[in-house]
């Protein structure tokens, strides 16, 4: 945040995330699909495009989780499809 | 004497004779409410004055009360002016959630996003980000990994916020879903992956002002929550 009183300058301001707070994944249940994840990334040089299906693939562990029956939720994972 | 028993001011004239006894009429003092001409003419001139001396009073203590109550007025109306122009950051109207599937990548546009963490002193929590850096494109969807632990022996619950760099870019920062903003409680020993789902809206390639920005900071901090307070969440409501 800026702590200067700068009158005019342009302020930071969170926003809450639009489809709300992830549950965390307590009990390690979706950790391979993260390894596998970062390890694609740290073989690409960190480049996202070339990843996507990983995400998609932890994600989609995180939606099956029973408690997590999000439908607002996975119209977003639909993405990860183009 | 008799001039010792007078009022101080009426002591003037005493002992000069006529024009002695002229100087103290002339000096003293009338209660302040009455006209000081004793002359007929002057005398309508000088209420004439004293009339628009107080219209003018008037007119310049109305001013002063309107200028206070428009300082008090300023705070709602600025903001109405702000969500109607969108100036000043505040989210402009067409972030809709379904333009996430629809949304187009701008392929010739790379980003590198930079994660930082923190932590407030209070809390004893060992959090990082766990890449450091990630190259996304606008309108892209990307996924990242924070992890946590808690290294004491009592359960411990926190709370997040984060900050984005440069200021002007949050704007067009948006997250899916994350963990910020509610509170997360970690066991004793516990070590827990925290992700955030977000993009960067495609709108950003068309910005002027973000031309030469190729670096996004994402930086979150955590804090201890005490529990049981309900935070209310950023922005206008």
């Amino acid at each position: 945040m800026s702590t200067a009183m700068n009158f005019g300058t342009k302020s930071f301001q969170p926003r809450p995330p639009d489809k709300g707070s992830f549950p965390l994944d307590h009990f390690g249940e979706c950790k391979a699909f993260k390894e596998k994840f970062l390890k694609c990334l740290r073989d690409n040089n960190f480049e996202n495009t070339l990843c996507r299906n990983e995400s998609k693939e932890y994600l989609e562990c995180r939606m099956e989780r029973p408690q997590i029956k999000n439908l607002s939720s996975r119209r977003s994972l639909r993405s990860l499809e183009l | 004497m008799a001039v010792l028993g007078r009022p101080p001011w009426r002591r003037l004239g005493a002992c000069w004779g006529w024009w002695g006894g002229r100087a103290a009429a002339l000096q003293q003092r009338q209660p302040p409410w009455r006209l000081k001409s004793t002359n007929p003419f002057t005398r309508e001139q000088e209420q004439e004055w004293r009339r628009r001396n107080r219209t003018v009073l008037m007119y310049v203590a109305a001013a002063a009360v309107g200028m206070i109550g428009a300082s008090y007025a300023a705070v709602p109306l600025y903001r109405l002016y702000c969500q109607t122009t969108g100036l000043g950051g505040s989210t402009v109207a067409g972030h809709a959630s379904d333009q996430i599937e629809t949304m187009v990548p701008v392929k010739d546009r790379i980003i590198k996003v930079t994660f930082n963490a923190d932590v407030h002193a209070s809390l004893h929590w060992n959090f990082r980000p766990q890449q450091t850096e990630i190259y996304v494109v606008p309108g892209e969807t990307a996924l990242a990994f924070y992890k946590a632990k808690n290294p004491t022996d009592k359960p411990v619950i926190g709370i997040s916020t984060y900050n984005v760099v440069p200021f002007a870019a949050g704007q067009y920062f948006n997250k899916i879903q994350c963990f910020c903003f509610e509170e997360q409680r970690l066991n004793p020993q516990e070590e827990v992956d925290m992700p955030i789902f977000f993009f960067i809206d495609p709108e950003f390639a068309e910005d002027p002002k973000m031309a030469k920005v190729d670096v996004i900071t994402l930086s979150y901090t955590f804090f201890e929550a005490k529990g049981g307070h309900k935070l209310p969440v950023p922005g206008y409501n």
